[in-house]
Formats: C-alpha cells, structure tokens, sequence
C-alpha cells in the first residue's frame, strides 16, 4: 500500500467519526496546551527577570560584606542580617584606582519611618553617592539626583522611590517639601520613576535615598558600607574587572586564602546563570507534566483504537480478501492513530499560544506589568515529534491487533 | 487454472476432530462457471476460502495457475488474490459511509496499478455495472441490488482471472438477484472463470457445471442440464 493511500484512508477513517476523534484526542489536546502555555508564560517571565536584571545597569559588579558559603547563589552572610563591618571607604578609594573599574560607590542602609504632614510608613532608606545614579542608571519622574556638593556637604537632601512618593503626597508635587526621616528634616529634590525590585531585594519604588555621608555618619553612625557598587569599563570583560575586584579587596583585607574571603563579589551574570537553574528546573518540571499528560492521553487513543479495530472486524477482513497484507493494515490503523495525536497536538500547540496571548493581553492591560509574549518555537516543534511518537507507541498495539484478524472470522463478525 | 487434489480440511477442537472437507479432489479450467451447491456443514463455504487463498488445507494440493500454494507465503498469497481474483459476498461488504467510486477503488489501493491509471479503471467497472451515474453517491444509499452490483464492479476493476462469488443473491429480491446473475454470466460470456457458491437452484443454473458437496466430500462433479438440477431435488 502507497504512504499516499495508506495516508488518505487513515484520514477518512478519522473524518468519519469526528466527535469521537476529537474527544479521543482530547488528552494529547490539554496535554500539549498546557505544556506550550506554561512554556510561554516561563519563558516570558524569564525574559521578563532578564530585562529587570538588565535595566540595573551594565556593566555592574556588587560587592557584599561577608563571605558566601556552600552553593555560589547562596546569600552572603550580610543579608541575614549579620552586622560584617569589613567594607570601608579604603576599599572604595583603592578600587576607584583600579584600571577597570570606571565607577565605584558605596552603599548604607537603614530602616526608619518617614512622615510628610500626617502621612507616615516605614522603610528602608539607602545613603548613596551622586555617582550611584548615573551607576544604576536612575530615571527621573520629578527633580534630580544628589549632588556631589549635597554628599561632601552633608546637605539634608532626599530622593524618593515612585511609591512611597505618593504614598506620603499623594497628588502633591514633593520636590522643595520637607520630611521628617528618623527625626531630622530632609528636603525632598527628586522623585524617581518605578523601578521595581532591585539588587539585594530591595523595593526601590519604596526608597529613601539620602547622602551617603549623612546616613552613615549622623543617622547610623557607623564607618563601614553594607554594599558596593562598581561599574566597570566598557573596554574590560566583567569577568575580568571581577577578578582585579576581588584581589584588590584580598589585599585590602590582608586575605591569602580565598576560602577565607570575608566579602563576596557578585555580576548581573551571576544573577543570570541563577535564573537559566530556575529555568532549567521548571524546564523538567514541564517535562514531567507534559510526559504524565502524555501517556494519559496515549492511552486514551490506544483504548479508542482497540475499540474501532474491533468495530471494523468486516472491514478489516474484506480488506485482507481483497489483497492487503499484514502491513498494509498496520500501516493504516498506525497512520490513523499518528493523525489523532498529531492533530490532537496541532490543536493544543494552536490553544496552548492563544491562551499564552490571552494572558499577555490581561497580563499588560489589566495588571499593567509590562508581560512579555513569548512563543516557544523549540516547544512546538518538540511537541509536534511528541505527538507524533506518542501515536506510533500507543497506536502500535491496536494496529497488530487489526492485523492479527483472522479474514474469515472478520468478514463472518455481526 | 485451479486443481485440487485430496483436498481436505480438518478442524480440530480440544477432543473432537471435524471434517469439513476430505478428500476432494477436481479441476477448473479457465472461462468455467462452475457452482458449488450443497446443504448447509457439506462444507461449500470452506472450499471456497481455501480455493480464494482465505484458509490453507490440512492435506492435499492446490494448484492456482500452476502455482503450489504451499509454496507461497501469506503475502504472496494477498499478492494474487489482489492481482488474480475478484471477491463478491453475500453482505456485500462495502464500506457503508464511502461513496460508490471509494468502494470500488479498495483493491487498487493494494495493487500496483499507477494512481493516474485509476479513474479510468474505476469509472469503467462501474459502468459495467450499469451505475455510472451513482458513482459518487454513498454507498449506504443504495439499494440491496445496487449495493451487490457495485461489490461487482469492485470485484471486477483489478480485471481478475476468477471470481468468486459467495451466495451472491442470498440478501437479495428475486429480480435484483436475476440481474445480478446476468451480470456475472455475461462476464463469463466474457471469458472470465466463475466460481459460485449457493443454495438455490435457480442462480446455480447459471453455471455451466455443478459441484455438488455433502458431508465434506465430493458427492457429484457434472454438467449443468435440465436433467441435473431435477435430480437435485431428489
């Protein structure tokens, strides 16, 4: 029998029971849309972290007291809330003299309440220099950053983060006004446009940001950073520019053995290569969703196919009489069930991508998250060889049977 | 064309052996009409699966076109019953939900006729038939008759040797079952070998010799006369 022939009376054989053929490959339906709209949703809030990540800056490295021990992802010691006192303004100055790195700024933070009139919240506010704002590529939305004679003059001066901006003011113009920031007044000059979570988890649409000098001299009163932040030039590889960060530290530090490190270095790489695990995770979570989903549904059809062997008894013996042989009727029933699930998972690649869009449209209209649409291509066409497998593996059965038919036995069968 | 000698057919249960068939033994030359006849269990409807490839014999030889089944494997055998003989039934057997033309095409799916060649085949097969005009129409639509006469045309379209026809008026009314017959003796006016296999008198009468089969064995090998079919009565 001809592919072409085999092809065309398999089809014929689908068409005649549409309903059924269309519940039957309902599984492999929902199986493979699923898989596809959890791949596009993944891959787009992948692509989402990576532009969060990105719009950072370029070209960063962060440095954190404390050393990182076990996985190279886990949190330096500094962010549990450990007090490590062992970066200071040494290290910033040798840095700022190291070939590759263009700019370097330090970082204090602290907790406080904030008040304007009678609005009050709670949060964490950062001393920074002017150059953290060209460094972290800050924009605007009302007034400016600090300024380099607002650091070295420790003036009374704050930045605000979009929400907390409204928050205190709502639909009040902040900049000139002055509020009250663990008991001393500060006069607010700039009000910064969203920028969501940052670096060290901080939610930098609810920051206070005020001069380093007067953070950490008046408000804190301590002599050492709680973070680094260095840009390094365009010219010098940032795995590069990390090493010469790290041995500068080491010296500072009079460390020589590495394991004894009381800082850590991270890149936006290292964030990166954290999200691909992420990825790579749920990539085999998916995986095993879509291979139970896929058997499930195999099953479905093998169970369907045996019934409709055993329905078209007669036609399978006047075919064996008038000349097909054992793999001519094979050839049939398996191309019969290969057209059900790759239909079946044409159906769902098709579902899975409108679905995946009709989250983007409510994902940016209503939410207004600036949601990504994503569309896998490696996953359809993977899904499409599933499909295809999954029919020959589960159609394989009932084809033999079909085939094993005794022709005399089919053509006497009521 | 065919020659079978001491053919017989035993089926065999847990402790009961049954002969369906011993010992028989004739030949068939080509352009024959021969009917078999012969009361229900005398074994008719075995010899003819054996003699159209659809069962092998226990014992015994048979010859088609020279050939030793025993020689031939199963795909060899679906090789010459696609290319050498035409199948008609009782039930009809078509394909309720194909239409006319689809019905007739299924041997050629088989055969190595070219694609192109197809048509052509077809559309003159079904208009021996006389249902040229119902050519793409259901063929669950039709009548018993109609229905019959295309299992003909599907019989016919790979041009076979020998056609066996199985109780071919049995679901049929007296006058369909006449055209029916006609049809099959103008094609063996035609040239073409027929083997019939019924009951009733008035179709075997069409045929040119009898078999007549009791009990699995060969009770009587004759022409058909007049004479003959009064003493089948008997």
């Amino acid at each position: 029998m001809r592919m072409y022939d085999a092809t065309r009376t398999a089809w014929k054989g689908v068409m005649n029971a549409k309903a059924r053929s269309f519940l039957t490959m309902l599984g492999i339906v929902i199986g493979i849309g699923s898989v596809i709209l959890l791949m596009s949703i993944g891959k787009s809030a992948e692509k989402l972290i990576l532009n969060e990540v990105q719009s950072i800056g370029s070209n960063l490295v962060f440095v954190t007291p404390g050393a990182t021990h076990g996985s190279r992802f886990a949190s330096p010691a500094s962010l549990l809330g450990i007090v490590i006192k062992t970066l200071d303004e040494r290290d910033v100055q040798a840095l700022r003299k190291e070939d590759s790195v263009l700019r370097a700024t330090a970082e204090v933070r602290g907790q406080a309440k904030v008040v304007y009139e009678n609005n009050d919240a709670t949060v964490t506010y950062t001393g920074n220099d002017h150059e953290f704002f060209t460094i972290r590529d800050f924009k605007f939305t009302l007034g400016g950053p600090l300024t380099q004679n607002d650091v070295s003059s420790f003036n009374r001066v704050a930045v605000l983060g979009s929400e907390i901006a409204s928050t205190l003011f709502g639909d009040k113009d902040p900049i000139g006004k002055t509020i009250r920031l663990k008991d001393s007044n500060f006069r607010v000059v700039g009000v910064l446009r969203s920028e969501g979570v940052g670096p060290f988890g901080i939610d930098q649409d609810n920051l206070v940001i005020v001069p380093v000098t007067v953070a950490q001299k008046i408000m804190l009163g301590i002599n050492y950073y709680n973070a680094l932040s260095i840009q390094v030039k365009d010219s010098y590889s940032i795995d590069f520019a990390k090493g010469r960060i790290i041995s500068t530290l080491r010296f500072n530090h009079r460390i020589t053995d590495p394991n004894k490190d009381d800082f850590t270095v991270q890149t936006q790489e290292d964030a990166l290569s954290l999200l691909g695990n992420i990825t790579s995770v749920l990539t085999a979570f998916l995986t095993a969703v879509a291979g139970i989903s896929l058997v499930v549904g195999g099953i479905g059809i093998m169970n369907i196919m045996l019934v409709s062997v055993v329905e078209r008894t007669r036609e399978i013996g006047l075919r064996k009489a008038i000349g097909a042989r054992n793999e001519d009727i094979v050839l049939q029933f398996l191309i019969e069930a290969v057209t059900l699930t790759v239909i079946g998972g044409i159906i769902g690649i098709i579902g899975g991508i409108s679905l995946a869009g009709i989250a983007y449209l409510i994902l940016n209209n209503v939410l207004t998250t600036g949601w990504f649409f994503a569309l896998p291509l490696s996953g359809v066409l993977v899904s499409l060889v599933v499909a295809l497998l999954t029919g020959l593996v589960f159609g394989i059965y009932p084809a033999r049977q079909a085939a094993k038919k005794n022709p005399i036995e089919a053509l006497r069968y009521e | 064309m065919i020659e079978v000698t001491g053919l017989t057919k035993v089926y065999k249960d847990a402790t009961i052996e049954t002969y369906a068939l011993q010992n028989v033994s004739f030949r068939i030359n080509e352009g024959e009409f021969v009917s078999i006849m012969g009361p229900s269990g005398s074994g008719k409807s075995t010899l003819l699966h054996i003699l159209s490839f659809l069962d092998r014999p226990t014992r015994g030889t048979y010859h088609f076109l020279g050939k030793d089944i025993n020689s031939l494997s199963d795909a060899e055998l679906a090789e010459v019953r696609n290319e050498e003989m035409g199948f008609i039934f009782q039930s009809f057997n078509l394909l309720g939900r194909s239409t006319v033309y689809e019905n007739v095409e299924l041997p050629l799916l088989y055969s190595p006729m070219p694609i192109s060649k197809r048509k052509k085949a077809i559309e003159e097969a079904v208009s021996s038939v006389g249902l040229a005009e119902k050519l793409h129409m259901p063929a669950a639509n039709l009548s018993g008759g109609q229905k019959q006469r295309v299992a003909i045309a599907r019989a016919l379209v790979n041009k076979p040797a020998i056609i066996f026809a199985d109780e071919p008026t049995g679901n049929l009314d007296s006058a369909s079952g006449e055209q029916v017959m006609e049809i099959l003796k103008k094609l063996n006016e035609a040239g073409r070998t027929i083997i019939l296999v019924t009951h009733e008198t008035y179709t075997a009468e069409y045929g040119k010799r009898l078999l007549k089969l009791k009990d699995g064995k060969l009770e009587s090998d004759e022409l058909i006369t007049a004479r003959t079919m009064q003493n089948y009565f008997k």
